[in-house]
């Protein structure tokens, strides 16, 4: 039988979810770092992304082991975690444990968030499930989720490092290895789908969900930045084009 | 009113170019259709304008001013604004040709001599957009436009920026330069000093001086377009592929 969870998947997001849940206890291990921004932990304190959140309903897209929930909870949030991956939200429900906090964890993709409308403040990513659905799908939901004037603020690649990423040598170098015109769907080696748009794309897809721009942040990583995800390569290309950018966008 | 140091150096630039570009200011000017950047994609595909008929305009960086005599045809009011006299002198010409007559004035669009709050639209197509300072021409530009008012530049791509040879060859698949501080470029082959700016600089400059970010239409070249005359911004096949031309479109809040 197949759960209502699973049923509201899209292809994608099922493909991701066997990857998330068969790669939640080593990503946990070896990956999972504190909460704070992109592969190179720029912290909130430093980009203030979010603001204040204290007595706000803010909901995150893949909260993985709610290591950013836990934090943003401690400064006053009231916080969702969404997660795809049921794996991913067994070492949540620890961690909510361990940190002697609660709040509500839903198993779902970001396509369709089983959540009223006008519900948060706050709908944010790091890295998360804005990375592996469909934006098409899940920017009108993320504007539905908001209430007038809320906040959707996420990481994730820049459209440079989709055109700049050789797939078989897993890695970033100085040449345009895809086109940007068409730039959407990418499958990977490893079984997951990413999605990653042009900038233009991005603007008109938020404006036509009822979000006016307010910033686009790309994240450059200090000289000498550590990352429990990328090589010192990935850093030396990093220093001089952007790989991840945070969108800020507001709902009118 | 004062001229910046690039302003005067781009000026004396286009000054020795001036008499070139009278021939395709003539072909521009007698062409009906507003078309957009090299590759000449027609505004009715990329709709990148409002509606004009009674707007007043100011075009920031006119040169000959076709893009004005575009816009006039349909019923809009501008004012062309150019630091360099040989090629207002052009736009002039071909004003008394065509019996199309609209303000021209010597200035250059970072410190423009005409008072607040004064047009509906500003607009610059490889003018003020790619040759003043961003963080100079756009406070004039926020400055000049009535509240609700729209901006609508183009520029170079930002990828053909990163990927631009620095001889008059066409751009291949490779990044040239650093992306982290795009701003002002000097070119060995050129004397004219040009500014880009990376898309988040852009939207925070805009959002700064009250500007609303509506679009950015990434121009992709048609499937038939013929090679330009200007190597270094590409080829057809590179455009097809990447954006070679931007085009911003924003708006002040009201």
């Amino acid at each position: 039988m197949i759960d209502p969870a699973e049923r509201a998947l899209s292809p994608h997001e099922r493909a991701n979810r066997e990857f998330w849940d068969r790669e939640a206890d080593r990503y946990q291990a070896e990956q999972a770092v504190q909460a704070a921004w992109g592969v190179w932990c720029l912290p909130e304190e430093e980009l203030n992304v979010l603001g204040d959140v204290a007595g706000k309903d803010v909901l995150e897209l893949g909260c993985g082991a709610a290591q950013w929930g836990i934090a943003l909870a401690r400064r006053g949030a009231r916080v969702v975690g969404l997660d795809v991956s049921e794996r991913q939200l067994e070492h949540a429900r620890a961690a909510l444990v361990a940190a002697g906090l609660d709040f509500p964890l839903l198993c779902a993709g970001a396509e369709a968030v089983p959540l009223p409308e006008a519900s948060f403040d706050v709908v944010f990513a790091d890295w998360g499930a804005t990375a592996f659905c469909d934006p098409y799908a899940w920017v009108p939901e993320a504007a539905r989720l908001l209430r007038p004037g809320g906040l959707l603020a996420f990481s994730g690649a820049t459209p440079l490092s989709w055109l700049c990423l050789d797939l078989e040598a897993d890695a970033w170098d100085e040449r345009l290895h895809r086109d940007l015109f068409g730039l959407h769907r990418l499958e990977l080696p490893d079984g997951t789908v990413e999605f990653a748009l042009s900038t233009g794309e991005w603007i008109r897809l938020f404006r036509v969900n009822g979000l006016e721009i307010e910033d686009l942040i790309e994240l450059r990583p200090a000289e000498g930045a550590t990352s429990t995800f990328r090589s010192e390569r990935g850093l030396a290309w990093a220093r001089q084009w952007p790989l991840e950018q945070i969108w800020k966008v507001r709902k009118r | 009113m004062t001229y910046s140091e690039h302003a005067l150096k781009n000026r004396e630039v286009w000054t020795g170019y001036a008499a070139e570009y009278a021939e395709s200011a003539k072909r521009a000017w007698a062409q009906e259709e507003i078309t957009w950047g090299v590759w000449h994609v027609p505004e009715s595909e990329l709709r990148a304008l409002p509606a004009l008929a009674g707007k007043d305009v100011v075009e920031l960086g006119c040169g000959t001013a076709y893009v004005s005599a575009w816009l006039a045809r349909r019923g809009a009011r501008p004012v062309g604004i150019d630091v360099t006299p040989a090629q207002l002198a052009t736009a002039r010409a071909l004003q008394a040709e065509h019996g199309l007559e609209f303000p021209l004035l010597e200035a250059s669009a970072e410190d423009v001599p005409l008072p607040d709050a004064s047009f509906d639209l500003a607009v610059s197509e490889y003018g003020a957009s790619i040759w003043c300072d961003p963080y100079l021409w756009i406070p004039e530009a926020a400055r000049l436009l009535r509240p609700g008012g729209e901006l609508v530049f183009l520029v170079n791509g930002t990828l053909l920026m990163l990927c631009m040879q620095e001889e008059e060859v066409p751009p291949g698949p490779e990044l040239l330069r650093p992306y982290f501080g795009l701003h002002r470029s000097e070119w060995p082959d050129e004397d004219g000093i040009d500014f880009h700016l990376g898309y988040g600089d852009w939207i925070r400059l805009l959002r700064a001086n009250g500007l609303e970010v509506e679009d950015l239409i990434e121009i992709q070249a048609p499937e038939n377009a013929k090679q330009h005359r200007y190597p270094a911004l590409a080829t057809p096949e590179w455009a097809r592929r990447w954006p070679s031309e931007e085009i911003w479109r924003a708006r002040k809040r009201a």
